[in-house]
């Protein structure tokens, strides 16, 4: 099977390539020739490729050329539209970075382009495949959490400014932490919830950590409220401190009439404290989910059943982004499109 | 202080159990009224040392330095102008009414008359909070940029009144009111509150267990963030608060059941919940805040760290958090701001 990845402008572009080089009956290519939006310093295009030891397509026509059976999109938010046209263009189905776009229209555009094409559109969030989630869908699916009554999420992260610039920079993001991390938790609870749909977003944004470094917000609290009488508040703050060893973290707790749940995404690790670097050490054990989502975009659902998410549900949650930004603005809870 | 301090303790359930103690402590001596009967049960408890049961709140008033009101909310105001009225400083549980008028009325009551008025937020005294809230106050976290808090619990039954919203106010007036106050006090004046409830908010009093729980969203006039959330959940639901505070130059958090210092980890049986957190590893809040408040009768006792004004303001900004829960909206409020007007 034949993988491409086009543009190494996300951050997560260096871990899927990764993975699928290591991947049994996988071969991959990398493929980045638009870079202006990288800052100095920021390993781009070939460079990039050859620091990871994968093939290098000069152009995305080039890319396309060598015949892939699917390609990943991971150039800035607001350049997955012509990506995805491309790969619908070229009849490749195609996994498409979170969040789908940055506009609700363009977004619509992708779904139309590939609904045409016949090619399947996904979009990537992966922590859906985290057990975590699985275990709190199988509370929440078997009723032995009763109905959900409230969920408070949290998503934050390092800035990642320093990785990729561009990731605060409205214009190529879209906006800033509330586009970046509200759509991970509300692809949750769009899967959790079922056929249940957002009604009303109200969010509140502000830039006092980074006032005067970026443009963007950098704090952000979501609250949506869903037609099967649920209401969810999101932390979407990169307020991760930057210096810290880990990047950040996903927890979710779900407030049901018979449960209480709580889960971490990312809290499988074995802490310590490393004196040759003099800073915190943190082992990771839990489960790769960018591996299990690939696995799963790749070759369908595993044993878990979980599918990748698909282009509506990632149009859904682009809706509640918009929505929000909308609210952010005028202070009064909007409803979602 | 040269003459023996004399508390009148007006109730006799779980706060008045918690402050009890600390005023004997003090070395207070305490006289406990109550309208049920309460009273002579909680004295003859502490037989043998300075408390008494009294059988009217004429008595109560007559001879005390102070009035503590442990009762539920909606007595407050009367128990408080009566108190004010006899001219003794007036320590009042959280919150100190229902509405932001009520607790305006007994505030300038208060000050009108000379006398202290206490709205006994006790989270501001617990060590973790005082700690969080020092550093902030250092700069050591930078600006405030978003702030997270969380205090949920098994819903409580020692005490209908909490089921019922137009006594208590609910979960968000009763429970949240808390971190609504500590929000205020580390990130500021708040301008806009939105807030959602879900559950059975006014218990039926059946046999299945009623949860209920909220969210709300601050917009602080600094443009710092806050989320609240409250729980009042099934029976073996552990008392647990959290908080999370993240600012340009660092970040805190805190989970109170992370770090208890010390902990029961079998006894054969499951323990009942507590309804008042304690712990053995510090001092009593609920005697520290007492401290301080007793302190500030004197000349020269210094400043308790919450003052009357808190206790309105936290009274405002979870009346309109109850506002917007029922109607949807966001409510714009204005903290901080004295009602020039009656």
């Amino acid at each position: 099977m034949k993988v491409a990845v086009l543009s190494f402008a996300h951050v997560h572009a260096a871990g899927y390539l990764r993975l699928l080089s290591r991947m049994p009956g996988v071969e991959v290519i990398g493929s980045d020739p638009d870079t202006g939006s990288a800052a100095p310093g920021e390993v781009r295009g070939r460079a990039f490729a050859e620091e990871l030891g994968v093939a290098y397509a000069q152009t995305y026509e080039e890319a396309f050329a060598w015949g892939p059976d699917a390609v990943i999109v991971c150039s800035e938010n607001a350049r997955h539209r012509p990506l995805v046209e491309l790969a619908a263009a070229h009849g490749v189905d195609v996994l498409c970075e979170k969040p789908l776009a940055t506009e609700v229209a363009d977004g619509e555009a992708m779904l139309a382009a590939c609904r045409a094409a016949g090619v399947r559109l996904a979009v990537a969030f992966p922590v859906r495949f985290s057990p975590a989630y699985a275990a709190v869908k199988a509370a929440v699916a078997s009723g032995d959490a009763g109905r959900v009554l409230t969920v408070s999420g949290a998503n934050n992260g390092a800035m990642p400014t320093r990785a990729r610039r561009w990731f605060a920079d409205p214009e190529l993001a879209g906006g800033g932490a509330l586009m970046d991390h509200t759509v991970h938790i509300a692809d949750l609870l769009d899967d959790l919830f079922g056929d249940a749909r957002p009604v009303d977003v109200y969010a509140q944004t502000n830039n006092r950590m980074y006032e005067g470094e970026v443009d963007a917000e950098t704090s952000g609290l979501v609250t949506v409220t869903y037609d099967n009488g649920s209401v969810a508040t999101i932390d979407c703050s990169w307020s991760h401190p930057r210096s810290h060893h880990s990047w950040g973290g996903l927890e979710l707790t779900v407030i049901g009439e018979r449960a209480t749940l709580e889960m971490d995404a990312f809290d499988q690790s074995v802490h310590g404290y490393s004196e040759r670097n003099r800073q915190g050490l943190e082992l990771p054990f839990g489960a790769d989910l960018d591996e299990r989502m690939l696995r799963a975009f790749l070759h369908g659902p595993g044993e878990g059943g979980m599918e990748v998410a698909d282009g509506e549900g990632g149009l859904r949650t682009l809706k509640i982004v918009a929505a929000g930004y909308a609210s952010a603005r005028s202070g009064v809870p909007v409803a979602v499109g | 202080m040269t003459l023996t301090m004399r508390i009148g303790l007006i109730g006799a359930g779980g706060i008045a159990r918690a402050h009890l103690p600390g005023w004997l402590e003090l070395g207070a001596r305490v006289s406990v009224y109550t309208v049920d009967g309460s009273a002579e049960k909680l004295a003859a408890e502490y037989a043998g040392r300075e408390v008494a049961a009294v059988s009217s709140l004429d008595e109560l008033l007559a001879d005390c330095t102070a009035v503590d009101i442990c009762t539920p909310t909606p007595t407050h105001k009367e128990l408080a102008l009566a108190a004010v009225a006899a001219g003794r400083h007036v320590i009042c549980e959280k919150p100190l009414a229902l509405n932001a008028s009520d607790a305006e009325e007994i505030a300038a009551a208060a000050e009108a008359a000379g006398v202290r008025l206490h709205p006994a937020h006790v989270v501001r005294y617990f060590p973790a909070y005082e700690a969080m809230q020092q550093a902030v106050e250092r700069g050591d976290l930078g600006d405030l940029a978003v702030l997270r808090f969380t205090r949920g619990g098994a819903r409580p039954q020692w005490a209908p009144w909490f089921g019922d919203p137009a006594k208590s106010g609910g979960v968000i007036m009763d429970l949240m009111v808390h971190d609504i106050d500590i929000a205020r006090w580390i990130a500021g004046d708040v301008v806009r509150v939105h807030a959602q409830t879900r559950g059975v908010e006014h218990t039926t009093g059946g046999t299945e267990a009623e949860v209920v729980s909220a969210t709300a969203v601050l917009t602080h006039a600094s443009g710092v963030i806050s989320h609240i959330t409250g729980l009042w959940g099934l029976p073996d639901q552990q008392f647990r608060t959290t908080f999370r505070i993240a600012g340009g130059d660092g970040l805190l958090r805190h989970d109170s059941t992370s770090v208890p210092g010390y902990r029961i980890t079998a006894q054969g049986v499951r323990a009942a919940n507590e309804g008042i957190p304690s712990s053995p590893m510090t001092e009593s809040p609920y005697l520290t805040e007492l401290r301080e408040f007793a302190a500030s009768w004197e000349d020269g006792g210094g400043e308790p760290r919450v003052s009357a004004r808190d206790g309105i303001e936290a009274v405002r900004i979870a009346e309109a958090a109850v506002e917007s829960s029922r109607t949807g909206r966001a409510i714009g409020v204005r903290t901080g701001i004295q009602e020039v007007t009656r």
